[in-house]
């Protein structure tokens, strides 16, 4: 299955890029949970934790890479159907832990299906759309490909889990833009989302759901409460500076003035530890992974390969954006982890996963 | 199955990523300016909110100096206490932490609340102390219920301690937090809000050196408050020590008689070689150890509204007339301005008639002739009328005023009151009027306008005892300038006045005569210990009057107020003062309080055991109220 020869075509920039990017949140993630005793100190589980998943990722990587992307994409209704059965099967049998229904527990790690979610989306989005000669320019192939999208995302948002649920849209938008979507049409899907969203926020969002969206708009009406973690993103970013308090000086994190800084925050820890060097550093890491990625899409062989590099690519670089974004406390909070270096183990696998798929097409792009 | 790209595609997906390119990498642009304008642009302002975040300063409450008598014996000192505190900033729903609490230490919710929002504008990481002196079943019931309760910490403080509870109390004072009008004044400056200042009595006087200096101590905390770290501490210095002119055995005896008497009251017991107060005592009394300790709003209400008024210090603040005390002042007065001579003698008939107006004496029969010492000795109202008629007004003032009365004897002791000897001047500057002869009679004997305070009337004593210096009454003997105890020297002297002592000793020999000739004051007399003294039995209400409103309201109590000034040995004073009863009916009454006061400080001089404390039938007094004594003069005159 594995051609010698394609070895010589992997794409090792991108490969380091990613790696690079993992290693630096285990770092951070080894930062912020550092224990802080009176009489010392000793590192949280949390990095070896991390470093186990990097290590499975690094295998899942591995597989998604070796199999031609072709294979995948041929039993991406397997994939998918297998995909509906776990969410289905976690919303009955889950495991619950910070308010969302989200886990399966195997032996003693816990599966988070939702993070696989977008990979299984991408393969059978660029399926459906890579294997159909109109393209996405006919509004019935949108409507299929809507369905197959909404379909996944209500059942993590019904977990709940929104932030996890809402990143599956710019899976489809990337693939169907790829596939030729017409901006009218484009255009016409958001005037149309809307009114949905005002009534969606009016009647669908849950009260805390609701009110993270008011504390964003105004932080300081609840200062203790629910406009807590928006201002301390902000402190913890700001307090960073030029060049950081430096790795293990930060304060915010560390101290758990920002809860869940491993988390969901761990790009405020790095910008409060490397100071806005770090964080430019940082930001042109994601860029070029993007980048990369989309230029992997450019040069893919097929129109498969090309919509399921978009796909992956559109839901990690919203993730980064929106991830980034709430760090510095400019977003409203949402569970949106920040790919490659937010603690958590599916989350990592499934990045990496994605990431062999992508370096999968640029690779197989001389085969035939 | 693949579909390649064909060439049309191609170019379409091309333009397509292009735009996607551009698209992210403007904003990523746009991300690194916002981080820029939080990280360079508005760096300053976080990273002080960072710090404020993690770094607490923390006080740590310095002990207060403790009370010494003046043999070194403690009389105030210090105890640790258990405060329960919440730190707001911790505690997101501060109304639910308040129920919990209220729930598991059984302090009403109202209440916590109420101490809250007295302090609401204080930063929310300063911890605000809900519940004083916690006991132990509170803090045990809050440390069970610790995750219910997040943001509330208890904390161990030195309090105040006074052993004797109620004794002294007046003079002592008490200590509470420092109030609002406090910290905008300069004497305050420095002091947080919070602290603990002496609210009266030594306590405030002395506030500045007693209270020591605050120790910090800069903390690393976490989210949840726990110390991480301690950055710097800072030890806190304790208050200085003060040793006061109060002797504990006197102080006990003077508490102990006046319980035995069942009256209120004030006393106020001088050296009168220097006016340092051996004894200071005012009733009813409070404890102290209830503000030390954060007093609760039912026993402070119940304080301040109680009709006997026990938060008032009346050996300072209580003004009431002489009485019979007062005729020394005259007899003194016309001794000195050469109107009379020891040897001048009145008839006394029972009664006199000066401007048309009958002036009764307290004897209906009469004293018959009366010198200057038989006249004091038996408190000839008579005698009195006639030396004040021949004086004059401004003469008396005059004498009563370089004697102590009608002024401040200004004692360190805050809020002290000023009583009243009257002048024509004052008459003229108050009442805008002449004042008249004929009310300069009843003046005489210490009724009508003039009044007194118990701590003046300690230093007329005192100034009669040592021959004419008018010593100031001073509590403190010795002070820590830090480097031990050193003396203090006495106030210097108020005024001082040249008495010619065989005058003086008229008047002594009549004070005398009161307490071991046929007085009023025998009860005072102590074998070998030549006691001088003097009763005055000073009318609440005149006779006539008292009827009338006794008839209305039987609840307000009209007996009249009970005096004796002392002093002793005859030759060579060392110990003078007041006894005041508050409507003690007779000044006799008072004559036995102050003879235990006078057995124990001889005994303790002597080295004899101390006397033990009086029973209430010890003291022999004489309930016999003479409302109806009748007399139809508008001054019935005392003994």
């Amino acid at each position: 299955m594995f051609e010698r020869r394609l070895y010589f075509h992997v794409d090792w920039l991108l490969l380091g890029a990613i790696l690079l990017l993992a290693a630096v949140g285990v770092a951070m993630i080894y930062s912020t949970t550092y224990v802080t005793t009176p009489v010392g100190g000793h590192p949280g589980t949390q990095p070896m934790t991390q470093m186990y998943a990097l290590g499975i990722g690094l295998v899942a990587m591995l597989v998604c890479l070796a199999i031609d992307y072709r294979m995948f994409a041929e039993h991406s209704l397997i994939v998918y159907g297998g995909l509906l059965l776990l969410l289905i099967f976690v919303l009955l049998k889950g495991q619950t832990q910070m308010g969302g229904q989200r886990w399966i527990p195997i032996g003693p790690f816990h599966l988070q299906p939702s993070e696989f979610a977008r990979i299984s989306v991408a393969l059978i989005l660029a399926m459906y759309f890579g294997e159909n000669r109109r393209g996405a320019k006919n509004t019935s192939d949108l409507v299929v490909g809507g369905v197959l999208t909404i379909v996944p995302l209500l059942l993590i948002a019904k977990q709940p889990d929104l932030g996890t649920a809402i990143t599956l849209l710019p899976v489809f938008v990337g693939v169907a833009f790829l596939a030729g979507l017409r901006l009218r049409l484009l255009a016409i899907i958001a005037i149309a989302c809307l009114p949905l969203g005002f009534f969606g926020y009016k009647f669908a969002l849950k009260d805390y759901q609701r009110q993270r969206i008011q504390t964003f708009l105004d932080p300081e009406q609840d200062p203790r409460g629910a406009g807590y973690q928006t201002i301390q993103a902000r402190v913890t970013v700001g307090s960073g500076g030029l060049t950081g308090k430096g790795f293990r000086h930060g304060t915010q994190g560390q101290y758990k003035f920002l809860p869940v800084a491993h988390n969901d925050f761990i790009f405020s820890v790095l910008a409060e530890e490397q100071g806005f060097i770090g964080v430019l550093a940082a930001l042109g890491l994601y860029l070029f992974v993007i980048l990369r990625s989309l230029e992997a899409a450019r040069l893919a062989k097929d129109r498969l390969g090309s919509y399921l590099v978009g796909g992956i690519i559109s839901g990690f670089a919203f993730q980064v954006i929106y991830n980034v974004t709430m760090s510095a406390g400019l977003a409203p909070v949402k569970g949106i982890t920040l790919p490659l270096m937010s603690y958590g183990g599916s989350s990592l696998i499934a990045s990496l996963a994605g990431f062999g798929l992508i370096l999968n097409v640029r690779m197989r792009r001389f085969t035939n | 199955m693949t579909t390649n790209l064909m060439p049309d595609d191609r170019r379409s997906l091309t333009l397509r990523l292009s735009a996607v390119q551009y698209l992210v990498a403007a904003v990523f642009a746009a991300l690194a300016v916002g981080f820029w304008i939080f990280q360079i642009a508005q760096h300053e302002k976080f990273k002080e909110m960072a710090e404020n975040n993690q770094f607490r300063r923390l006080p740590l409450p310095a002990p207060r100096g403790v009370l010494l008598d003046r043999d070194g014996r403690v009389l105030v000192e210090n105890q640790d206490t258990r405060n329960i505190a919440i730190v707001r900033e911790q505690t997101k729903n501060v109304g639910d932490v308040l129920h919990t609490l209220s729930a598991a230490t059984g302090v009403p919710e109202a209440q916590l609340r109420d101490t809250l929002n007295r302090r609401r504008r204080e930063p929310s990481y300063r911890p605000i102390v809900l519940i004083e002196n916690a006991t132990f079943e509170q803090y045990a019931a809050v440390m069970a219920r610790r995750l219910e309760l997040p943001g509330i910490v208890s904390e161990d403080v030195p309090s105040r301690r006074y052993p004797a509870s109620d004794m002294a109390a007046h003079l002592f004072g008490y200590v509470g937090e420092v109030t609002e009008p406090q910290l905008q004044r300069v004497e305050y400056k420095g002091i947080e809000p919070g602290s603990i200042v002496g609210q009266a009595g030594v306590e405030l006087a002395y506030n500045k050196m007693l209270m020591g200096a605050d120790g910090s101590k800069t903390v690393v905390i976490n989210s949840v408050g726990r110390e991480i770290k301690v950055l710097e501490s800072q030890l806190p210095t304790t208050g200085r020590p003060l040793q006061l002119t109060l002797d504990a055995d006197v102080q006990k005896s003077t508490e102990d008689a006046f319980t035995a008497a069942e009256f209120n009251g004030a006393a106020v017991v001088l050296d009168p070689r220097n006016g340092e107060v051996l004894a200071f005592t005012s009733r009813p009394a409070y404890d102290p150890n209830a503000f030390a300790a954060g007093i609760d709003r039912a026993t402070y209400g119940s304080l301040v509204s109680d009709p006997l008024k026990p938060l008032t210090n009346r050996a300072l603040q209580g003004r009431f007339s002489p009485g019979s005390t007062f005729k020394m002042a005259v007899g003194l007065a016309g001794l000195e301005e050469g109107t009379i001579t020891p040897n001048f003698t009145v008839h006394c008939g029972g009664g006199a008639n000066f401007y048309g107006r009958n002036f009764a004496c307290w004897k209906k029969g009469g004293h018959g002739a009366v010198n200057l010492k038989t006249a004091i000795e038996q408190s000839c109202d008579v005698y009195f009328y006639t030396v004040g008629n021949m004086l004059g007004i401004d003469r008396i003032n005059k004498w009563a005023t370089l004697l102590g009365l009608g002024v401040k004897s200004n004692i360190e002791l805050p809020n002290e009151l000023v009583g009243l000897v009257p002048s024509s001047q004052w008459k003229l500057e108050t009442r805008k009027e002449k004042w008249y002869a004929g009310e300069t009679i009843s003046v005489s004997i210490g009724q009508g306008q003039v009044s007194v305070t118990p701590v003046s009337m300690a230093v007329y004593a005192a100034t009669l005892a040592n021959g004419g210096v008018r010593v100031t009454p001073h509590i403190v003997k010795a002070a820590d300038d830090g480097t031990g105890l050193k003396p203090v020297p006495p106030p210097p002297p108020q005024s001082t006045i040249e008495v010619t002592p065989e005058k003086l000793e008229a008047i002594r020999q009549g004070m005398w005569g009161v307490v071991n000739g046929a007085g009023t004051g025998g009860r005072a007399r102590i074998e070998g210990k030549d006691v001088c003294g003097k009763t005055g039995t000073a009318q609440v209400i005149s006779n006539s009057g008292r009827l009338i409103a006794q008839a209305k309201n039987k609840n307000v109590d009209y007996r009249d107020h009970g005096w004796f000034v002392f002093f002793a040995p005859r030759d060579n004073p060392r110990i003078a003062g007041v006894v005041f009863l508050e409507h003690g009916i007779h000044g006799p009454n008072a004559a036995s309080v102050a003879r235990h006061i006078l057995a124990t400080f001889f005994a303790k001089e002597d080295g004899k055991p101390l006397p033990p404390a009086p029973t209430h039938a010890d003291l022999r007094l004489d309930y016999k109220d003479p409302y109806a004594r009748g007399g139809g003069g508008a001054a019935g005159g005392g003994r």
